[in-house]
């Protein structure tokens, strides 16, 4: 149109051209605003369904590697080729297994007699100590807070070997940790 | 466990023998004729096994002769059968020139070997010290697989005897802090044991001989506490009597007969 336009400090030459300066257009105008939006939305959705039907199943086992034999163990070149059990020798081991029952019997039954005595034993003396004063025996009876956890190394075959120097080495833990 | 009641009902919660009304209404102190002791047994844990039994040795090795037979070859094991192959065709030349280029420099026989050379030279400590072959009744290396009692010797009255440590109940402290006393007394405080539990686990009951007894000092009663040792270091500990290490079966030298009878009731056989 002629006129002179000033804009920012800068002198444009027509005002559709300083439109252009503060819009910049492109020559195709955009058609696809819409049905972008209208996608968007729908991927977003598929997405949270997505997530909400992983929440809802079961979250996996960890797998005890225990457990599982791997293949290369049941193959059969693997199997050991021993002679077949005499009679003799399955029933010694049959008569020997009954022994052992009994044995453990025995054993149980010894076990739980001593504890049996030992229990007796200090009911009796919780008795007599209430005979003597009532608040002795309340602090007898009283739970022992200090007694657990109670942790201790059971006994080895060997005593420990005194001033004896284990051999030099680093142990790496290579267990695979799971993760739910 | 109910707090302590008033006296009238307080006579059907003890024992039906006493009349408790006027025992409660007095106080602790005035009328017990009973004097209170506090013995602490402080046992020494076995260290070692027990050797097994001829049944249990027989079951043992039958269960290792059940698990080889239901085994299978593990790889070392398929090693060894591939490398005695190998050998038996060399002996009976039947091997090509490529296999030998192949050949293993270790086969698996030398690493058994080698292996077994190594066992040979670790020399483990004995399951039978110089304590026990010299019977040394005050260490704490005899009998490494039993428990082990502490015995001191006390003067009781006019005579000497072998006891489980005790000493006289103060009023004011619990029984089991008597126990530690006594312990304390013995063997200094630099002990480390664990007393289990607050409760006594034996009592022996004695009345006093007739020229002593009075009205107010019938007898006195011992009330036993357990405690493991937990450290074996008894080096700063000040043992200011005679003292003794004894297992359960060797217990009957030293103590009397009741008192024996008494302190069996609680201590497991080990």
């Amino acid at each position: 149109m002629g006129k002179k336009v000033k804009v920012a400090g800068v002198e444009l030459k027509d005002k559709i051209s300083s439109l252009i300066y503060y819009f910049p257009c492109r020559a195709q105008p955009k058609k696809k605003k819409k049905v972008d939006v209208k996608k968007e939305q729908a991927q977003k959705e598929r997405m949270k369904k997505k997530l909400k039907k992983l929440e809802k199943a079961a979250p996996e086992l960890i797998p005890i590697e225990d457990f599982i034999t791997p293949l290369k163990y049941s193959e059969s070149s693997r199997m050991r080729s021993l002679p077949a059990l005499s009679p003799q020798e399955s029933e010694r081991r049959v008569l020997l297994l009954k022994k052992w029952c009994l044995f453990k019997q025995k054993q149980d039954e010894a076990e739980k007699k001593a504890i049996k005595g030992l229990v007796e034993s200090q009911q009796e003396a919780l008795r007599e100590l209430r005979l003597e004063s009532e608040e002795l025996y309340q602090a007898a009876v009283r739970r022992d807070e200090g007694l657990f956890p109670f942790q201790r190394d059971g006994p080895t075959y060997t005593p420990p070997l005194p001033g004896y120097d284990p051999p030099e080495g680093k142990c790496i833990d290579i267990t695979k940790v799971y993760t739910q | 466990m109910a707090a302590p009641l008033a006296p009238g009902s307080a006579r059907w919660v003890c024992s039906a023998r006493w009349v408790c009304s006027a025992r409660w209404a007095c106080s602790a102190a005035a009328e017990r004729p009973w004097r209170l002791f506090g013995a602490m047994c402080l046992l020494r844990l076995p260290r070692i096994t027990q050797p097994l039994e001829k049944e249990e040795e027989e079951v043992a090795a039958l269960m290792e002769q059940l698990e080889l037979e239901k085994s299978h070859y593990s790889d070392h094991e398929i090693r060894k059968l591939e490398e005695e192959e190998q050998l038996r065709r060399k002996k009976e030349s039947l091997y090509d020139e490529d296999e030998a280029r192949g050949q293993t420099v270790i086969m698996a026989q030398d690493l058994e070997e080698k292996w077994e050379q190594k066992f040979l030279r670790f020399k483990a400590a004995p399951r039978i010290t110089d304590a026990d072959k010299s019977n040394d009744r005050k260490s704490l290396n005899r009998k490494l697989d039993s428990n082990l009692m502490l015995l001191v010797k006390q003067k009781i009255g006019n005579q000497e005897l072998w006891l489980l440590p005790q000493v006289e109940w103060q009023p004011g402290e619990t029984l089991r802090s008597t126990a530690e006393r006594a312990m304390a007394t013995f063997l200094g405080d630099h002990i480390q044991a664990k007393v289990l539990g607050n409760a006594p686990y034996g009592i022996y009951k004695y009345k006093f001989p007739r020229a002593i007894r009075t009205e107010n000092n019938v007898g006195a009663k011992v009330f036993f506490f357990k405690a493991y040792l937990q450290s074996s270091d008894l080096s700063q500990a000040e043992l200011k009597a005679d003292y003794l290490w004894v297992t359960k079966k060797e217990l009957g030298d030293y103590l009397k007969s009741e008192y024996l009878k008494k302190v069996n009731r609680f201590l497991l056989d080990l």
